[in-house]
Order: C-alpha cells, then sequence, then structure tokens
C-alpha cells in the first residue's frame, strides 16, 4: 500500500518509513549516549490477590487463628515451600506456584510482602484507577502512570507500547503511542486487495482531520499494522517453551512475538482476572496461581535471549481480609504481595518489612499494613532498568527515591520537576 | 476459557478527565486533530444514532416526518404484541448447539429453537444440573440470540437500548456460574426488561432478590459471622451512590461523615458497607440444602440473618425487626439519596447523549427523577426529560458507537437478512463488547476512550468486512438489490449508500474518497465501469467503507 508521512507519525522517524516494507534492523533499544533499556512487563492481577495467601507466615499464631480453614500446610501432604525469612519471621510459597519456586531458587524472582497502595480505599476500581494513574489520591488524573514513563524516554521504535487486553489498562490512559494486540497474526485489516489497500489509505487520511474523537486511535492504529506488516511476523507464532492453555498465555505469546519481531517494544501490559475470592477460595486461588506461575515461567524462559534487558512486575490492586469469612473466602483487603522477576532482580529473596499479624498491627485491626508504598517498587525499576530518572513526573506526589535493593543498575540523579499540575484533593489517611 | 468463577478481565475504567496538564506527555486522551468540530447532523440522525441502534431503510424519513417529541413518546410506549416482524424472528430463530456425549448422557449436534425463553424460574432451574455444559450454558446463548435479533428488527429500540442499559448497570457476568446461566433468560426477562422503564426502587430489589446477582456477588452464601461484604459494597459503589461518593478515608467514623442540609451523609464509608453487609445476610436461594425448598427462586433464611442494631448512613436499625426488614430499609436508604438520583442521572445522560453530559442535562433529570420517587413509570419519565431537553439535540461529536452499536447499525442500515450465530457473538466479543460475558460488576464502560482502542477498532472493521462474505453465515447482503432503477451511476450509487447509513452528507474529503472507490478512474456521472464481479466488490468495499468512517462511528 501506499504509506503516506501520516502513517508513521507514532513513535517513527522518517528514516524508518523510509525503510518500511524492508528490514526495519536494530532501532529498538539503543538511544544515542545511553545504555540499552529493559523490556518491562507489567502483569496485573485483577480482583485483588491474596497476597497472605500466597506467601505466608504459617508459624504466625494470629495466621493460624484467622485462616485454619483456607491455609496450606508448611510439611506433609499439599506443603508450601519454605522461602526464608522477612523481618525474622519464616515465610512459605504456596505449592501450586512450585515453578515460581524454580525461579526464586535460581535468583530471578524476588518478593516484595507488605506492599501496595497506602490509600485505604476497598474499592477493586477506585484502588486500580489510584494505581494505575500513579496518583493514589486522585483517580481522575488524565494520564496513567506509563504514559507519563513513556513520555520522558521518548521512545523512538515503531511500537513502543503495547497491551494485550481489549482496551488499554488505565496505566496507559492518554497514551499517543500505545496499541492493543491480542494477536500478532490477526493484527491486519480486511479487505478486497485493491480496494482494501485504498480504503487504508484514505481512512488514514480522512481521520488524519475529521475533528472526531478517532482521529488520533484510528491513524495509530493504521500506521501499527503497518509496521507490523512490514516485520513480517511468523505465522503461527513458534515458541521455545510450551506455554500452558488458555487466554493468559495467548497475550504472553503475543508479547514474547511482538519483542521478538525487533519493532521497538518497551512496555507492555496484560490483564490476569479471578483473583476475587469471597467464597470458595481454596480450589480458586490453587488454579489461579498453578496457571499463573506456569505461564510466566514458560513466557520468561521463551524469552531466554532477553533476560539481561526483561524485567516483569506482578502486582494487584490490593491484598485481602486476615480473617476468611463464612463463604470459606476472604473480604477486600489492604496491604499485598508483588513479584519481580527478571535477570537482572537480586531474586531468590523476600524484600520489605513485616508489620506483624497482631490485632494492634494490623490496618484497622482487620488488615495486613503497608510498609513499602507500591511506587517505590516502581520508582526503582523506572530508574535502575529502564534508565528513566524524571520521577518528579512519572510519581508527581513522592518525593524520596528510596531503592530497595531489588535490581541490580546505577541510580541517576533524579529529576524531581513535574510539569504536571494537579488539583489533589485533601490526603486521604 | 473458564478458570474459576471470578475471572476478572477488564479494561481499566476510565474516569472523567482530571485538571492536570503536562507539556511533555502530548497525552492523546481523544483530542480532536483539528479544532473544527464535526458537522452537527438533522434531528432524525442524531436521534435514531441515539435512541436506536441506528437506523433501518426509511427511518429517516419516518422520524423526520413524525418529529422528535412524537417519537420520544412513540418509543417510551411499546407495544410488544406490535412487532410482528421480530416477534416471529425469534420464533422461528434457531441456534446449533453442539457437544460430544459424555457420562450418561448423548452426543448432540442440531439446530435448535430458543425455547428456554419463556420458561419458568423453576424450569429453567433444572438445567443446572444437566450433565452437558452447552446445555447449562443455553439459556445465555438464546438471550444472546434474541437481544441481537431485537436489537436489529425490534420497532422498540429505545427500549433495547435501555435493556443494554440496565444490564451493563446491574451488570451480572452469566458465564461464572451455572446456578447463574442456567436462569439467565429469568435474569433478562423477570428483572431487566419488567423494570426497565419502571420505578427504581422496585428495580433495585428486583436485582437485589434475583438469583443471578445473589450468586455473581455471593450474597447467596453470605451468613451472621462475620458477612460476605461483596454485594453490600457494589450495591453502594456500582449500583447506587458510584465510588464517587465513597468517603474511604473516614473508613468508620459515622459521626465524622460531613451531612448535607438535610443532615443525610453526603456520601458513605466502608462501616455502611459493612453494616449492609449484615443486613443482608440470609439473603439467599431456595437450592435444596438444609431442609429449604429448591426451586432456584429467592429464599430468606433467618437462621442466616444477622438481627443485632445497626448503624447505616448515620441511621439506626432497630435489632429483631422482623424478616427482610434490615435489608429492605438498606434498599430504601441507599436509593432516595440524593447522590444515587445524581449518579443513576448521569449514567443515564451519558448513555444518552454523551460522554460528557451538560450539568443543566443532568440537573434537569434529577429533577424529574426526584419528583417521581414513588411512580410506577420513574425511569420512563425521566429519560423522557433527557430527550426532549435542548441539550439532546445541542451536543454532537463527543460520543462514539460501541463494536456491538456499530455492527448493529451497520446490519440495519444495509438491509443485510441477519440470523445470529456463534461467529457474530464471537467477533463481536473479540471487539471487546462481551455481552452478558464481561466479569466485573462494573459492566462494561460507557466511554469513548475505552472503545477507541487498536483492538476494538480492528476487529470491528474486520467484521464489517466479514460480514459481507459468504463463508461467514450471520448475515447475508444485496446491496445491488436494494438501489432503484433510477440509481444507477457512481455518483448516484454512493449518495444513495451516505443516505442510507449516514442519513447526511459527510466532509468533502470523505466523498471525494467515496467517489474514488466507487468510480475508480471513471467518469462519476456514468455507470461504474468494469465486470460486473469488479464492480460488485467495489460496492461492497463502498459499504464497508462507510462502516468505518468517523460519521459513521459518531453518536
Amino acid at each position: 500500500m501506499d504509506l503516506t508521512r501520516r502513517q508513521f507519525v507514532v513513535g517513527c522517524s522518517s528514516a524508518i518509513a523510509a525503510m518500511a516494507g524492508g528490514r526495519l534492523g536494530g532501532l529498538a533499544f539503543a538511544e544515542p549516549g545511553d545504555i540499552q533499556r529493559d523490556i518491562f512487563v507489567v502483569v496485573f492481577l485483577r480482583g485483588g490477590c491474596d497476597g497472605i495467601g500466597i506467601v505466608s507466615p504459617l508459624d504466625d499464631a494470629n495466621f493460624q487463628a484467622a485462616r485454619s480453614t483456607i491455609t496450606f500446610p508448611g510439611s506433609g501432604t499439599g506443603a508450601g515451600f519454605e522461602l526464608g525469612s522477612l523481618s525474622n519471621v519464616p515465610f512459605w510459597l504456596h505449592p501450586k506456584a512450585a515453578a515460581f519456586k524454580e525461579l526464586y531458587d535460581s535468583q530471578d524472582l524476588a518478593f516484595i510482602h507488605a506492599s501496595g497502595l497506602t490509600n485505604g480505599t476497598r474499592s477493586h476500581f477506585d484502588a486500580m484507577d489510584f494505581m494505575e494513574r500513579g496518583t493514589p489520591d486522585n483517580k481522575s488524573t488524565s494520564t496513567g502512570w506509563l504514559t507519563r514513563h513513556m513520555a520522558a524516554t521518548r521512545p523512538d521504535g515503531v511500537v513502543p507500547v503495547m497491551s494485550t487486553g481489549s482496551a488499554l489498562p488505565a496505566s496507559l490512559l492518554g497514551s499517543p503511542n500505545a496499541v492493543t494486540i491480542s494477536n500478532v497474526q490477526r493484527y491486519a485489516m480486511q479487505g478486497y486487495s485493491t480496494y482494501g489497500a485504498q480504503q487504508q489509505a484514505s481512512l488514514n487520511e480522512i481521520y488524519g482531520q475529521t475533528g472526531s474523537l478517532l482521529d488520533g486511535p484510528a491513524t495509530r492504529l493504521l500506521s501499527s499494522i503497518a509496521a507490523v506488516k512490514a516485520r513480517n511476523p511468523a505465522n503461527p507464532y513458534v515458541p521455545i517453551t510450551t506455554y500452558p492453555a488458555g487466554g493468559l498465555s495467548d497475550s504472553l505469546k503475543a508479547i514474547a512475538q511482538m519483542i521478538k519481531l525487533d519493532v521497538g517494544l518497551q512496555v507492555a501490559t496484560l490483564d490476569f482476572g479471578g483473583w476475587d475470592t469471597h467464597e470458595s477460595q481454596v480450589p480458586i486461588l490453587g488454579n489461579q496461581l498453578d496457571l499463573l506461575t506456569r505461564s510466566l515461567h514458560a513466557f520468561y524462559n521463551d524469552l531466554i535471549d532477553y533476560h539481561s534487558k526483561l524485567t516483569i512486575v506482578v502486582m494487584s490492586e490490593f491484598g485481602r481480609r486476615l480473617k476468611a469469612n463464612r463463604s470459606a473466602g476472604t473480604d477486600h483487603g489492604h496491604g499485598n504481595l508483588a513479584m519481580v522477576l527478571g535477570g537482572n532482580v537480586n531474586g531468590g529473596r523476600i524484600f520489605g518489612r513485616w508489620p506483624g499479624l497482631a490485632n494492634a498491627q494490623l490496618d484497622y485491626g482487620v488488615d495486613l499494613a503497608i510498609t513499602t508504598d507500591y511506587r517505590t517498587i516502581l520508582s526503582e525499576i523506572v530508574v535502575r532498568r529502564l534508565r528513566n530518572n524524571r520521577l518528579g513526573l512519572v510519581f508527581p506526589q513522592i518525593s524520596q527515591y528510596q531503592p530497595l535493593g531489588l535490581v541490580r543498575g546505577t541510580d541517576l540523579t533524579i529529576d524531581w520537576t513535574s510539569g504536571f499540575r494537579s488539583y489533589l484533593p485533601m490526603a486521604r489517611r | 476459557m473458564s478458570l474459576s468463577r471470578r475471572q476478572l478481565l477488564l479494561g481499566a475504567a476510565l474516569g472523567a478527565t482530571g485538571a492536570v496538564v503536562h507539556e511533555d506527555v502530548g497525552a492523546a486522551s481523544l483530542q480532536p486533530s483539528t479544532t473544527e468540530a464535526m458537522a452537527t447532523p438533522p434531528f432524525e440522525v442524531i436521534a435514531l444514532s441515539r435512541m436506536a441502534y441506528g437506523a433501518r431503510s426509511g427511518d429517516f424519513a419516518r422520524v423526520r416526518t413524525m418529529g422528535l417529541t412524537a417519537y420520544v413518546d412513540e418509543q417510551l410506549n411499546p407495544n410488544f404484541n406490535n412487532d410482528t416482524d421480530c416477534n416471529t424472528r425469534i420464533a422461528n430463530a434457531t441456534l446449533r448447539i453442539v457437544y460430544a456425549a459424555g457420562t450418561g448422557f448423548p452426543a448432540m449436534d442440531e439446530m435448535r429453537g430458543l425455547v428456554t425463553l419463556n420458561k419458568t424460574q423453576p424450569e429453567l432451574w433444572e438445567l443446572r444440573v444437566h450433565p452437558a455444559n452447552a446445555e447449562r450454558i443455553r439459556p445465555i446463548d438464546e438471550v444472546v440470540a434474541a437481544n441481537w435479533i431485537r436489537a436489529i428488527y425490534s420497532k422498540w429500540q429505545l427500549f433495547e437500548i435501555m435493556t443494554d442499559f440496565w444490564h451493563n448497570h446491574f451488570n451480572v457476568w452469566a458465564y461464572s456460574d451455572t446456578r447463574i446461566s442456567s436462569l439467565w433468560s429469568h435474569y433478562d426477562k423477570s428483572v431487566i426488561r419488567t423494570n426497565c422503564y419502571g420505578n427504581f426502587r422496585t428495580f433495585l430489589e428486583a436485582v437485589a432478590t434475583s438469583p443471578a446477582m445473589l450468586y455473581y456477588l455471593d450474597n447467596a452464601t453470605s451468613r451472621d459471622g462475620p458477612a460476605n461484604e461483596n454485594y453490600a459494597r457494589e450495591l453502594f459503589e456500582l449500583h447506587t451512590f458510584g465510588s464517587q461518593n465513597y468517603l474511604n478515608n473516614i473508613y468508620d467514623n459515622w459521626q465524622e461523615v460531613p451531612r448535607d442540609s438535610q443532615g443525610r451523609p453526603i456520601g458513605y464509608i466502608d462501616q455502611d458497607v459493612y453494616e449492609a453487609a449484615r443486613a443482608f445476610t440470609g439473603w439467599t436461594v431456595a437450592d435444596g440444602t438444609g431442609g429449604i425448598p429448591n426451586t432456584g427462586l429467592f429464599h430468606y433464611l433467618d437462621t442466616w440473618n444477622d438481627n443485632a442494631q445497626k448503624i447505616v448512613l448515620a441511621n439506626f436499625l432497630n435489632a429483631n425487626a422482623g424478616p427482610q426488614a434490615h435489608g429492605k430499609a438498606v434498599l430504601d436508604l441507599v436509593a432516595k439519596h440524593p447522590a444515587t438520583i445524581r449518579n443513576l442521572c448521569t449514567k443515564l445522560c451519558r448513555r444518552l447523549v454523551s460522554d460528557n453530559p451538560p450539568a443543566s442535562l443532568i440537573d434537569k433529570a434529577v429533577a424529574t427523577w426526584t419528583a417521581n420517587y414513588t411512580a410506577p413509570d420513574q425511569i420512563k419519565k425521566t429519560i423522557r426529560t433527557i430527550l426532549l431537553a435542548p441539550e439532546f439535540l445541542s451536543t454532537w461529536g463527543g460520543k462514539i458507537r460501541r463494536p456491538n452499536e456499530v455492527v448493529a447499525a451497520y446490519l440495519r442500515s444495509t438491509g443485510a437478512e441477519v440470523k445470529p450465530s456463534a461467529e457474530l457473538f464471537t467477533w463481536v466479543t473479540l471487539a471487546g463488547y462481551r455481552m452478558f460475558n464481561w466479569a466485573t460488576p462494573t459492566g462494561h464502560p460507557d466511554e469513548s476512550g475505552y472503545w477507541s482502542s487498536s483492538n476494538a477498532l480492528l476487529n470491528t472493521w474486520n467484521l464489517l468486512f466479514h460480514l459481507q462474505q459468504s463463508y461467514f453465515p450471520p448475515a447475508t447482503f444485496d446491496l445491488q438489490g436494494q438501489m432503484p432503477g433510477s440509481v444507477t451511476t457512481v455518483r448516484q450509487i454512493v449518495d444513495f449508500w451516505i443516505m442510507r447509513m449516514l442519513g447526511y452528507q459527510p466532509s468533502a474529503l470523505v466523498k471525494t474518497k467515496l467517489l474514488k472507490l466507487m468510480g475508480q478512474n471513471g467518469n462519476l456521472d456514468q455507470p461504474p465501469t468494469g465486470t460486473a464481479n469488479d464492480v460488485k466488490l467495489r460496492l461492497s468495499s463502498l459499504v464497508h467503507m462507510i462502516g468505518m468512517l468517523p460519521e459513521f462511528y459518531t453518536r
């Protein structure tokens, strides 16, 4: 098809446009004078995963009292895996997360416990909005935190950021260059050959100047389709590992394929739901963990050639109530578990500070307290791995950089200027 | 794909645009590329794009002739017996059901009618234990098929638009539990459709006592010590107050919640959720356990109920008030609250008018809703206020059609012959509109930002292409046969389809591109050149192209 300049407006220099159809070699990760950036994958567990049920202090008397009906044993049949201690408290990993135990033992995976969103909301949707916008007291910020991170890094790849869902998550709200791709082979427009090409060219021109809400999204779609097509993706994609069946694997495979296509992908997001275990938690959580850990294990090893520049974060909007309810489930809680996986992760450890589970140590006397702000975890990755020092822009409400030592990499002089004007309501809690 | 009963897969709901500016971000949150707004079309186009799934042949002219007020009043007073074509199609519709043999049941592969639509609740309840999963979820498939037929063929389009609105407001993930899927035609018909134009407080209780919602949000297992909070939280956050009125910083200090001029708390706090959850303990389903009946009907189990005193929204509910009294008192308190009324009216305006409806319009809706609080047609009167307000016709370009709306409008305006089938449902789901298959209690987002993802656009555009192909079963098209003999030249053909599908002339640039596509390099005032087959492909491409235009998407 006839490529107009407009088609490559999105994160793609005209030099690349001129090469379209040929091989767009090696433009992906380097910026002049900068070291290579990591590829960053954010997995969001929607629904509030039960962090204390995944990495559990089985010896704690308060834990035993509250959860005897829904926990796993530390020894014998169906025992969890010993992980070592945090704040001198020993922890065990859920028995259905065996694939993660392997990554933990190989020191590629780290856990951060008692972390999360300090805002006290118990609403899924508020918590996600606060977290993903990166402004924990303002859920109507018009950009997502990843959108602001990408703006600071000025990506020059043809598809620098993607999501695998049917729509962009709030972390990519307002992104000028994010696209949603759930299936790389199907990322093409259907039409009768000659007339289809004419339709695409016409749509590109029309959506350049209609004044409709779809102007940006439509031109972005058309240019990213052209970019992917030019790289001639394998059909079907052949991974080097065996993924479990299911939608989660399909999403991970789409990301793996896009990484291997070398189109400049820097950030990818995906959602995995099903964690809202208000009832029948034991079988549900077990199935969820089994699938999550085996899928991510397959994905990580499918990208074995990329480990040195791959960082994966697994997060959720909040943890769950310490005490089980009468439906053999748990209600919405507060502090939670986060996970970081990658070739530069100081893995095989649990990070953070354990606040304890005695009544006085709990948030409002019912939930695990938060001792590590989720932005502390993300900031360290943004600086050390993604080589972005503009924390003032990415997280406009923090004023300190306090790396936990989660990942290897040099620190940068932090730029706290934000240029980010935001009406903030009175700070909550 | 189902892993569990609670497979959450959501795109984050996009909130209202906040007052945040950053010069570096170049935020692309749906800024038109020019400052020129799209031209406002004639009123019949606005009406049919918002009150209907687009126009069928003749609809633009009919609405133009009768005028907006008459059209609104006609649509708000549906006579479902007077919908012969649609009713006949539903009666005659078939949908394939196929599954392999299993333990104690034979293989099945047949075209079966929509037989569950009129079954009673106890009859449907029996399906939940059918050994074949395809039979357990069959009621959902049949309601989806019937709703597609109605969206395309029913005279009562506004009722279909509102049915969809309420299904999303009181969202239940139909596939999450076979006790929900088996009863699905009951939820659609006796809960949503029955109350669609009715009274909100009545509606709220119908939902609260519906097995679908009781199972979906776990209230069916909620009992004293501790209660399950899932339903109670969503009652406040989604069904009534809205999260904008959640004061999470106050948590349990109910005396600290600011009051309005009439002494009511201005919002709700976590303690209200916890107390309300206690009020709904024992609201369950007659499932045959522990000596209760096995009918699939609502059942109140007093032995599960926490009957001690409660404080909800600064109101004391006294202990031992009698069966269901506390739950009903909570429904009264939340339904009557001004925050609820404003939240509901805003959502109605957002669905019927624009992503960011004018405050003046919301105020008018609130006034009608409040004045008719006990009226049996409270919702209908409020909708009428919104549709006949001047703001209804003075706003344009602030909303796009969702994938299901694009597809329905395309099928309606092209006169396609539609037989809903799995291929159609699957493709629309791919594009992001997962009818009855949206996992979280939020329902589908109702903001354009969500629906302009590359995934939503691409899958919708590709579906419009596939629909016209002979290999694709759900629809057949006869574009040539619909054009009168007087329509022969390229220009006439393009104008015919523009007026049929859009109802008004698009921008000059769009017009040029459409003429080029249909005419290629020929004379525009002559019939299109080329072989008959080539002309057919161009006509098909022209119609496909119109379906992808900004003018077609705007509502």
